[in-house]
């Protein structure tokens, strides 16, 4: 988070307001409220396509899932260029445990 | 507990006195030889309080000085392995003082000779071996004899021959990993598999596969170096990358539970 502590610097207290730059943090904010959807969209394709491995699905509800899933993967595909970023931005370093998203 | 111990950064076999002469070790300290019949170590006197057993705990921590002594220990190691063959030892390894050297020197005079054996008139090579994200072709597979698949489920089958297609991809890179490591390992007198660097600290792209670390005999040297630019070439699901020469850090690092 590019956040810089308020430079008001009165020792015990803390200041009213954080002086940030507010596109900055929304970006951010953005960033990681995409990272988590983005990480839930691929547990939900993995898990759709357990489903259907196990094969006790209709083919009429193999086929809503998949629309729902592809509808999704757009969905996810306009808010990443509208706020401007990419796959790879999308991916939060958990350092010993590596990335949070599978990279390709 | 004196205020200054001895650094030890490698071992030598009757080596030439100027082997140290001007070689600038940690700390900008010079570096010294400490004798004891046909071995010497290489040392330099360190500050105590920096190097004793609470310093490094504190240090080892910090990145910044964790890389000006390693850079130190490398440089020592690196000059000192050009003139004769050096067994290394580890980062940060510290004695009381000379007296202690010494005894060490007599009382693993045996293994210190044998490491310094194998690694005489050898020189070790790195060969990294990564997965190349670019190369990874999904499978088409025209469903010409099916009937016309509905949106949602192509989508499925797109997702599943996309994970497959991953999955054998990278199976492949492994494999052909092997084959690169077990050919080089052929013509090495000695070799160890290293785990993966990490990806951010090294820098590269795609999943390393292979850190391999390759002993081989100076007078083998272009013909393993253009080995590994033939496996480069026959196994194209792989970047292949040669470093080297190297100090033989893999093979000689004496560890001393000191």
């Amino acid at each position: 988070m590019a956040e810089r502590p308020g430079t008001g610097g009165r020792t015990g207290r803390l200041p009213h307001r954080i002086e940030t730059d507010s596109e900055a943090v929304q970006r951010d904010l953005a960033k990681l409220v995409l990272t988590i959807i983005e990480l839930i969209r691929q547990l939900m394709e993995r898990q759709a396509l357990r489903r259907v491995d196990e094969g006790n699905l209709h083919e009429d509800q193999e086929e809503e899932l998949g629309m729902a899933l592809m509808k999704l993967e757009e969905a996810m595909g306009e808010l990443r260029d509208h706020f401007g970023l990419t796959t790879e931005d999308l991916n939060i370093d958990l350092g010993p445990l590596g990335p949070l998203l599978p990279r390709d | 507990m004196a205020d200054s111990v001895t650094y030890v950064y490698a071992i030598t076999r009757a080596p030439r006195d100027d082997i140290a002469a001007g070689l600038e070790g940690i700390a900008g300290s010079p570096v010294r030889l400490v004798r004891s019949g046909e071995l010497a170590a290489l040392v330099s006197t360190v500050d105590a309080e920096e190097f004793g057993e609470q310093g490094l705990r504190r240090n080892l921590e910090d990145i910044h000085w964790l890389e000006t002594t390693v850079r130190g220990h490398n440089h020592v190691v690196n000059a000192a392995a050009a003139a004769a063959p050096v067994a290394p030892l580890g980062m940060a390894t510290v004695y009381f003082n000379d007296d202690r050297v010494r005894a060490v020197l007599d009382e693993r005079a045996e293994v210190f000779g044998e490491v310094l054996a194998e690694i005489t008139g050898r020189t070790e090579w790195g060969v990294k071996a990564y997965t190349d994200p670019e190369s990874a072709q999904p499978e088409r597979e025209g469903g010409a004899d099916t009937a016309p698949e509905r949106p949602g489920a192509a989508y499925l089958r797109k997702l599943r021959e996309r994970r497959e297609s991953k999955e054998s991809s990278r199976q492949e890179a492994v494999d052909q990993a092997e084959q690169v490591h077990a050919t080089l390992s052929e013509l090495a007198r000695a070799s160890r598999v290293h785990p993966p660097q990490n990806r951010e600290l090294a820098g590269y792209r795609g999943q390393m596969v292979l850190n391999g670390a390759y002993l081989v005999d100076d007078s083998a040297t272009d013909e393993f170096t253009s080995l590994v630019g033939e496996l480069a070439g026959t196994h194209p699901a792989l970047r292949v990358e040669l470093t080297g020469p190297w100090p033989p850090y893999s093979f000689a690092v004496l560890r001393d539970g000191n």
